[in-house]
């Protein structure tokens, strides 16, 4: 009976029932937009950076995300890539060489980094290198002396595809070694750091020149499908890998400025979500108390043919619960079409973004997509129809504090 | 629920016993005595009418006497039980169970048609919903409204809109019925249509009845007359069976 009294009483006064409903519903679409922008653009950000080298977890030498050099290294690396690419939770791993050379063409020298990797365990997919080809081919060979280079170190370098380069290093023992190479592939990342720094070789060949072991590396790359799995690959590798051997780390462990920008900005975004719930929560608090004061007579009657204060706060409590609901689905009918065209076509942002926009050396595409993970969307559905209750409480507690004889007087 | 003492005969029980009652409202400097040392007791089966000018204290009595209101000097009981000795909410549970009320006007709820608000308090018992509608559907019939329960309070003319809220106070079958100026806002014609089902009501269905008026053409219904004067009672005189026109009651 109280059911069916609250659900109705909620239509007695359906403008100001259906603005709340139409607030709870918009702020569903925008809560769900930013929250689905925002974590596409994470995802993005952070998927494009580990294939810039890294990975999402990465095994490397103990103390060599505090004092990197290639004098450290892990060993054992063939079967530990061949194990962890198999494993169920990973997409892929890849066994990598990265530090410091200096790169010479026959004009001048450059200072930058250089990624040595197996052709046979990388893709387009893990790899941003071989993805961003602009001209050339990558190599397929582990052994051949060639080189991809960044566009805008190929331009300062006055390197075009065939062309020679030198790259300089030092090896594991601490000595200079040199290379000759010739240049396969010139690469566009975007991200200016990258394109005017960077050089990628086969592996075989910088294992050659460092003189290290045939199963030697500075980094496992590993890969994984939802970069939110990132701590239980990395919990699970440790348990497989010794301690002393090397250690595992993930993407928010080796590049803790891109962790902390996510967070950063992801703490803005709830804080504002935050914020506009409140909006929502006042708009509710405002209807549910001024139809409780209208109703104080009502309230009176009720309460002297025998309804318990109790039953009146649940009446009010569950009037708001079904405004918060119909306008949960008002919001979840309304985001369906328009999560589907941002998830399918995407917002093109380029008029407003320009052309090479990038934050924490990663490139951010200028097509908006969403992702909708689904235990976020709950989260946002609970947070608004949790609010919606709390400020119900109040005009619940008003209803059930009323004393029926005045309340009777009242509107008599 | 229901309080039978075996002493006592069906007709003659005590159902409310008002003992030395006062209330006293202060407003500013001033304290107004609406119910001044009021006593007086209610039978089973009585047709009662209180009556008195405007601001007599009819409706702080009959608010006292329905535990919507504690007296400042004297007791109240209810079939024997003392109000001032129970809770908020086992006051609550006796209005719900002995007590009927019909006030002046808009004593429905609005988003509830007919049969339901009849039934409201039954559900609030937790009567099981086909029994209580059917029992909603009998007492409805009974104040002749058959064929409007699916009707709300606003498809109902004032009368009509009465005549439910005679219909709610009697379905859980109440010890007693406190109606406060139950005609005074409809026109003389619907309040005698309503006297008549009050009556009526009496009759058949051995409901109890106190009631406010100041209606001279009410009055001359009653069966007892309890005036009221500036919080007292002034008079308090039972008029003969044979004395109404209508038929006499069966008991
Ligand atoms: N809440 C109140 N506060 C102050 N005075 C009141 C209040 N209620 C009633 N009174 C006073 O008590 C007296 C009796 O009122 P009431 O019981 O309503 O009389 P009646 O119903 O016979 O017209 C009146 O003088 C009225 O002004
Ligand atoms: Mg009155």
């Amino acid at each position: 009976m109280i059911l069916t009294l609250a659900w109705r009483n909620v239509w007695r006064n359906s403008r100001r029932t259906l603005i709340n409903v139409v607030s709870i519903a918009l702020g569903v679409w925008l809560t769900v937009t930013s929250v689905g922008l925002a974590d596409y653009s994470y995802r993005q950000m952070i998927d494009d950076s580990a294939r810039m080298g890294l990975g999402h977890v990465t095994i490397q030498p103990i103390d060599y995300l505090d004092a990197p050099s290639l004098k450290k290294t892990i060993a054992e690396t063939a079967t530990r890539q061949e194990s962890i690419a198999a494993h169920r939770q990973t997409r892929a791993a890849a066994t990598r060489i990265t530090g410091q050379a200096m790169f010479a063409s026959a004009s001048r020298s450059i200072g930058g980094s250089f990624l040595a990797i197996d052709p046979k365990q990388e893709s387009r997919d893990i790899n941003i290198f071989l993805r961003s080809l602009v001209e050339g081919e990558a190599f397929t060979n582990s052994e051949v002396r060639a080189v991809l280079v960044g566009e805008v170190l190929a331009k300062n370098l006055k390197l075009s595809v065939g062309r020679k380069l030198i790259l300089t290093a030092v090896d594991r023992h601490g000595e200079v070694v040199s290379e000759l190479f010739r240049v396969c592939g010139i690469f566009r990342t975007g991200v200016v750091e990258i394109d005017g720094r960077m050089a990628v070789i086969p592996i075989e060949r910088a294992r050659q020149m460092l003189h290290y072991a045939p199963d030697e590396a500075t980094m496992i790359s590993v890969f994984v499908d939802d970069y939110r799995n990132a701590d239980v690959v990395r919990d699970l590798l440790a348990t497989v890998i010794p301690r002393d051997a090397a250690s595992v780390l993930t993407w928010r462990q080796t590049q803790p400025e891109l962790a902390s920008l996510s967070d950063v900005d992801r703490g803005m975004n709830y804080l504002f979500l935050f914020l506009l719930g409140l909006l929502i929560a006042a708009g509710v608090l405002n209807t549910s108390l001024m139809s409780v004061l209208e109703r104080r007579h009502e309230f009176g009657i009720m309460m002297a043919i025998g309804t318990r204060p109790g039953q009146l706060s649940a009446m009010i409590l569950i009037e708001a619960a079904s405004m918060g609901f119909v306008g949960l689905l008002a919001g979840a009918i309304l985001c369906v079409p328009w999560a589907y065209y941002l998830i399918a076509v995407g917002l093109d942002m380029s008029s407003v973004m320009g052309e090479d926009y990038t934050a924490a050396n990663v490139l951010i595409d200028p097509i908006w997509h969403i992702t909708l993970y689904p235990g976020r969307m709950f989260a946002i559905a609970a947070m608004l129809f949790t609010l919606t209750l709390i400020a119900a409480l109040y005009p619940a507690f008003t209803a059930a504090r009323a004393r029926p004889i005045e309340s009777l007087r009242d509107a008599a | 629920m229901k309080h039978e003492s075996p002493k006592t005969a069906h007709t003659s029980e005590v159902v409310v016993d008002v003992r030395a009652c006062t209330k006293i409202y202060h407003q500013g400097e001033a304290s107004i005595h609406a119910v001044d040392n009021v006593s007086l007791s209610v039978r089973r089966g009585e047709f009662t009418v209180l009556v008195g000018p405007s601001g007599s204290g009819k409706t702080t009595l009959l608010n006292l006497i329905g535990a919507l209101d504690a007296p400042d000097k004297g007791t109240l009981a209810i079939e024997g039980r003392d109000l001032g000795a129970l809770s908020r909410s086992q006051l609550a549970l006796l209005r719900r169970d002995r007590i009927g009320f019909v006030f002046q006007a808009y004593n429905l709820i609005p988003v509830l048609s007919a049969a339901e608000n009849t039934e409201f308090v039954l559900a609030l018992q937790g009567q099981p919903p086909t029994k209580r509608r059917a029992r909603a559907l009998d007492v409805l019939k009974a104040v002749g409204l058959e064929g409007y329960q699916a009707r709300r309070p606003n498809q109902l003319s004032g009368g009509q809109q009465q005549r439910v809220a005679i219909a709610r106070a009697i379905a859980p079958s109440p010890a007693i019925v406190l109606a406060d100026e139950p005609t005074a806002n409809v026109d003389s014609e619907t309040g005698e249509r309503l006297l008549d089902l009050m009556e009526a009501l009496n009759r058949n269905e051995h409901a109890t009845f106190l009631f406010s008026t100041h209606d001279p053409r009410v009055v001359a219904r009653a069966k007892r007359i309890i005036t009221m004067k500036d919080g007292r009672v002034v008079a308090d005189t039972t008029v003969p069976p044979d004395a109404h026109q209508g038929p006499p009651a069966p008991c």
